[in-house]
């Protein structure tokens, strides 16, 4: 897809970063669409490591210097998640209405899971001998009961300074409402420690429910020390090596900002890199003039999907980071920050299969990990995981695992396998069948989960593949999804870094309000929200004209305690249009629930405003080959039927154009995508297979 | 049926009570249900078998519901009902154990023929009646009976059902909201399962069922096999509102040969004249739930897990309470049940039971008017002591075992109602000493923003008599209710002058092993 609508000089570079778990990846695109793309290991010591070695990779292969680099560099990084897991922040405090020292430890009182009494919760940031409590108070209608007392904070801060406290996070009741009392400590305090980093509840998470806002707001202020320099640092290196550009950097919620914003709040960085990878299958499903689309990303430990829709990630207000029990809900801190919508769960190439009490057979959560790792990467591992039953199946070829670089072991996967087989009574084909369509049945059972919960219907929705095992599994739960659509894009080993490359600026704010519609406090939180969201955006470069800003609600029915998150089409708040603002929630609940309750009250319970950038050309020269290509051989594959004779192709030897007809296997370097029978797949000009059901 | 194919088509099953259970939770006004999730979904078989359930709720309602199961097919034959039929009771007898829980039933049908139920039990906003607490003297007084009735008949409404209903709650507009809620959100369930049947060609689920019970049976009892046979004695004591002590005694009978467990609460106390009192429905709710969650909490809860446990109790006792006897706030001695059972297993299994805990939450709430003298009535809110130690591990703070309910967050209430909490917070040491320590309940105190007087109505327990710790871990400490700093012990709803101030101290929970 070259032509009319590339964008751009042709001579303009630009690159992006994604720091994973596992790999860093770089990919740089000139102007007029040529892309190269490098993959590294995540150097964990030092991140900045492996994103250079990854940047030097991309720029020698398109042969051009540092100062070439005249657009911009987008990055995307694990670095937030990482010190949470690792709890590798410097002591941080935590202040708070007096009386409340422990909203951290009490949550919410839930227990997550009401039959295993043997649960655990993930350890707060900030343990309870630094947690302090402030005499002060602000109502839920936003007066000020009780001012801050300066002589209080005097102490206070003499506590924190022998503490060794590097990081303050302050969160007081009802600051949602009115942050007034916050911002006074903050002032009193930065006087008296001018070295701190202070959040504050009422800008990072303006929002009602006191231990979510708190929960946040901790974790910004603990990762705080540790990301502002790694960001301070980057910008440092990248202008010592004669880069001329300074970094955007990849938010949760589908949008880039300058390193500075970034800094400030890190906790918006938290899933940055699969936020990337949303917004390059959004890219895709424009591209490819679908709607809908749910992204299916199945790595070694998990899996994750994204509902695309209106060609757009759905975003989510909250999320949870640090699940320590077993990947449950609710083992881990509440997030409430705009982000990509995303399920993940733990079905991933490494994830093992076992029989249960009940003879039933069983695939993850637990999984092999890349230590020992799958029985077939010969480390020592002798449970049967995903990846051993799909060699045994011959969807893998034991001979041509990434590229031929790594070896499998058939026999070992084949005695893996075998454990089951006996357990459960049947053949060794049997038994690793079994765990195909099992794993292929969770992750469609997450993802109807996933759009019930929205109130979308899954039904047909077109599937986007990536991720080392995605391609392998798509096709399989795009059947169970009823779906007849599955697409493999081009640069899938490095979608997220790709996703980053074109992901637009983008900036989210909530102010949380309380009681009936008021329109001049609401007009007033809205122009503050675009106060900062303009100054936001013009320190990442975005240029007044090229700025947008689009507005939205949280609202629900009065009495009702869930809220509903509205998008507007104009701004009803700037018109005071009551009907509009009614219609606008009738609407949003109505699709979510099915249902309008039009004689109740309608109220709100945040305002929202989001500023956008202009877009960004995605476009990419094709990467295939010029002549269709021959099957390179063919083999016996067993996922569907018994020895199924499938011929087997390289994806780069594939032309535009070219079609074939399921099953068959499509070889690349770190994937490989099984096309089943009943199946057509077709390449497009763009090097996209799109693979299509019959009949 | 082999481990495959029954794997696939049991999760599936599952994943659509699921799903039922999401779209519940996400239209439900009643705010227990949609902030607390105090709900429960379940698929029953065409003989009213429970064969999945959705992984959300309280041992109380998901019990119960397994059990309102066999009732309603005993009323309404499967073969005897028409597509569109939506059945509905809230029977204390026959379902959850007081009027506020509300089960409606929705059959699914495949050509023409009756093969599965969708349930669900949700607490409602209100029944009529006294309303909610322990202060009526008969159940009569307690609001409105449903008996085992249809809802829907052939997809219309049973208009005079509905009128009834509508004209004898306070707030009708959320209790028909949510009672269309749990209709919209069975058809939920029942679109799914068509679907199932639909990619795996099946005309029934008969013999699916069967295979799912039977091994869900057979796995519950190789587990109790496991066990050394006998009868274990086990007894515990708490107070409830008034201050009157109860005695919870079982003996706890455990057949290794057949795989089953018998409990017998012979000795327990009398019903009370307050509305605490348990129907022997949710007595063996509570008591399966204990049992089930030491033993095996990983087995599916089905029809078959819970059918190797018998429970009986003697007819008239606090824990097979007999008609008329009042029984809205039977939670209160409920959530106690598990505790003489988890004494009694500690016999056998000792890793694996948890030392005696808080017990019940402690329920809210409060009637009155504004400062510019509007009035307001708020819904029902709760708050968990500590729960006991387990062998290796301390006992949760301010979280409640057996339920597991979420509490509305202060900022929630303070928007909703003028009411300004001054402290909650973690009462340390209130947990019992031990090796693994035993849960710290929390103090939380309020007042009123308010010029008039204000009606309380909230229903403590264990202010008292303390959880006990377990092989020498120490007890927890009793809880205490203050107004205006002094103790309170009124079981009714009390009138409270516009400037009294709340403390409620929640009790904590035993400890585990005597500490070093």
């Amino acid at each position: 897809m070259t032509g009319p609508s590339v964008q751009g000089s042709p001579r303009r570079y630009r690159i992006a970063v994604d720091i994973g778990g596992t790999f860093t990846d770089a990919v740089l695109r000139r102007g007029d669409g040529l892309v190269r793309s490098d993959k590294r290991l995540t150097t964990h010591g030092d991140l900045l490591e492996g994103f250079f070695a990854a940047v030097d990779g991309v720029l020698a292969k398109a042969g051009i210097a540092p100062a070439d680099v005249d657009d911009t560099i987008v990055h995307a990084t694990t670095v937030v998640t990482n010190a949470v897991v690792t709890r590798s922040g410097p002591p941080t405090a935590l202040l708070v209405t007096a009386g409340f020292r422990d909203v951290l430890r009490i949550r919410d009182e839930h227990r997550y899971d009401m039959f295993d009494p043997q649960i655990e919760y993930a350890a707060p940031l900030v343990p309870r001998e630094r947690t302090f409590g402030i005499s002060e108070r602000v109502h839920a209608d936003g007066n000020v009961d009780r001012p801050v007392e300066p002589a209080e904070i005097d102490i206070l801060a003499r506590h924190l300074a022998a503490a060794n406290v590097e990081s303050v996070a302050i969160c007081l009741l009802n600051a949602y409402v009115n942050g007034e009392n916050e911002r006074r400590v903050r002032d009193l305090l930065a006087e008296r420690l001018p070295d701190a980093h202070i959040s504050l509840s009422s800008e990072v998470a303006p929002q009602i429910r006191e231990y979510p806002r708190a929960a946040t707001t901790v974790l910004n202020a603990y990762t705080q020390p540790i990301v502002a320099p790694y960001l301070r640092r980057l910008s440092e290196v990248l202008a010592a090596r004669g880069f001329s550009t300074a970094p955007l950097i990849m938010m949760s919620n589908g949008g880039v900002l300058g390193a500075g914003t970034a800094g400030r709040f890190p906790v918006r960085m938290v899933e940055s890199g699969p936020a990337a990878g949303a917004l390059a299958a959004s890219h895709l499903a424009r591209r490819l003039d679908l709607d809908r689309v749910l992204s299916f990303d199945m790595g070694g430990t998990t899996a994750k999907a994204c509902l695309i829709e209106d060609r757009r990630p759905t975003v989510t207000g909250q999320f949870e980071v640090d699940r320590v029990y077993r990947f449950k809900a609710g083992s881990g801190f509440p997030v409430l920050v705009p982000a990509i919508d995303m399920i993940e769960i733990g079905a991933g190439g490494g994830s093992m299969a076992a029989v249960d009490s009940l003879g039933l057979l069983k695939v993850g959560p637990d999984s092999a990990g890349s230590e020992p790792g799958p029985a077939c990467y010969g480390r020592g591992g002798a449970v049967p995981t995903v990846t051993d039953a799909d060699l045994v199946l011959g969807l893998l070829d034991a001979d041509h695992f990434l590229g031929g670089d790594m070896a499998l072991d058939l026999g070992a996967a084949e005695r893996a396998v075998d454990g089951l087989a006996r357990r459960l009574g049947v053949s060794r084909v049997e038994a690793a069948r079994g765990v195909f369509r099992v794993v292929g049945e969770s992750m469609a059972a997450a993802a109807r989960a996933h759009a019930t919960d929205r109130g979308l219907d899954y039904r047909g929705l077109p599937v986007l593949a990536f991720g080392g095992a995605g391609p392998v599994h798509a096709c399989f739960v795009a059947e169970l999804l009823d779906g007849d659509t599955v697409i493999y894009p081009p640069l899938a080993s490095v979608l997220s870094a790709f996703g980053a490359l074109i992901t637009p600026l983008r900036y989210d704010l909530a102010r949380g309000t309380t009681g009936p519609v008021d329109w001049e406090r609401a007009e007033a939180a809205t122009k503050e929200m675009e106060a900062e969201a303009r100054a936001a955006m013009t320190a990442a470069g975005c240029p007044p004209d090229g700025m947008r800003f689009s507005h939205g609600a949280d609202m629900r029915y009065a009495g009702q305690q869930n809220e509903v998150t509205v998008a507007f089409d104009g701004n009803p708040v700037a018109a005071r249009d009551r009907p509009a603002l009614r219609e606008a929630f009738e609407t949003a609940y109505e699709a979510a629930y099915g249902l309008r309750l039009s004689d109740l009250a309608v109220e709100a319970v945040a305002w929202r405003v989001s500023a956008h950038g202009p877009g960004i050309a995605g476009e990419t020269q094709p990467m295939t080959a010029t002549a269709p290509g021959e099957a390179k051989g063919v083999r016996p594959v067993h996922a569907r039927a018994e020895g199924e004779t499938v011929p087997v192709y390289d994806r780069a030897a594939l032309s535009a154009g070219q079609a074939l007809a399921g099953p068959a296997i499509i070889e690349e370097r770190e994937t490989t995508i099984f096309v089943m029978a009943g199946w057509r797949a077709a390449v497009g000009e763009d090097g996209c297979i799109v693979a299509r059901r019959e009949g | 049926m082999d481990g495959i194919a029954l794997e696939i088509l049991w999760s599936n099953l599952i994943g659509a009570v699921s799903e039922q259970a999401r779209a519940l939770q996400r239209i439900a006004f009643s705010p227990v249900v949609r902030e607390a999730g105090d709900l429960a979904c379940a698929l029953l078989d065409r003989d009213g078998r429970m064969i999945a359930q959705a992984v959300t709720g309280t041992p109380g309602h998901i019990n119960t519901l397994a059990a309102a199961g066999a009732h309603f097919v005993e009323t309404f034959p499967p073969d005897g009902l028409a597509e569109g039929d939506v059945l509905v009771t809230n029977d204390p007898w026959l379902s959850a154990g007081h009027f506020f829980d509300i089960t409606v039933l929705t059959p699914v049908f495949r050509k023409g023929r009756a093969i599965a139920f969708f349930g669900s039990t949700i607490h409602h906003t209100d029944i009529g009646g006294y309303g909610v607490g322990a202060g009526a003297r008969d159940v009569h007084e307690e609001g409105l009976w449903i008996p085992r009735a249809k809802l829907y008949e052939a997809g219309e409404p049973n208009a005079l059902l509905h009128d009834i209903i509508r004209h004898n709650v306070r707030t009708p507009d959320e209790v028909m909201g949510d009672l269309a809620a749990q209709v919209s959100s069975g058809r939920v369930g029942a679109q799914r399962l068509q679907i199932l049947c639909d990619r795996h060609g099946l005309d029934d689920i008969d013999e699916l069922a069967d295979e799912i019970i039977s091994r869900s049976e057979r796995a519950a009892r190789d587990s109790i096999r496991k066990l050394r046979g006998g009868t274990y004695p086990g007894e515990s004591r708490f107070d409830i509102p008034g201050g009157a002590e109860i005695v919870l005694k079982c003996a706890l009978t455990v057949d290794a040969e057949a795989g089953d467990i018998l409990v017998d609460f012979a000795g327990s106390s009398e019903a009370s004249p307050h509305g605490v009192n348990v129907v022997l429905n949710y007595t063996h709710a509570y008591s399966a739930f204990a049992i089930r969650s030491t033993l095996d909490p990983e087995l599916p809860n089905n029809h078959g897990s819970l059918k190797p446990i018998r429970v009986t109790a003697p007819e008239g006792s606090i824990v097979n309470a007999k008609y008329p006897a009042p029984v809205a706030a039977r939670h209160v001695v409920g959530m106690y049940v598990p505790m003489p059972i988890l004494k009694a297993l500690h016999a056998v299994a000792p890793d694996r039971v948890v030392a005696e805990g808080a017990g019940a939450v402690w329920t809210m709430q409060i009637q009155g008017s504004d400062e510019r003298g509007e009035p307001f009535t708020s819904a029902m809110f709760n708050y968990s002591g500590g729960m006991g130690a387990r062998r290796t591990k301390p006992g949760l703070g301010a979280t409640c075992y057996p339920t597991g309910v979420a509490a509305v967050p202060v900022e929630v209430l303070e928007a909703a109602m003028p009411i300004a909490f001054t402290r909650k917070e973690l009462l340390d040491g209130s947990g019992g000493a031990g090796r693994a320590p035993g849960g710290d309940g929390q103090v939380i105190g309020f007042r009123m923003r308010t010029r008039d007087p204000w009606l309380l109505n909230a229903v403590p327990s264990r202010l008292s008599a303390p959880a006990e710790g377990l092989e020498g871990g120490g007890d927890g400490r009793p809880g205490r209710f203050l107004i205006n700093g002094k103790p309170s012990a009124e079981a009714n709803k009390m009138t409270m002058a516009a400037d009294d101030e709340v403390l409620l101290e929640t009790p904590g929970g035993g400890g585990f092993g005597a500490a070093d």
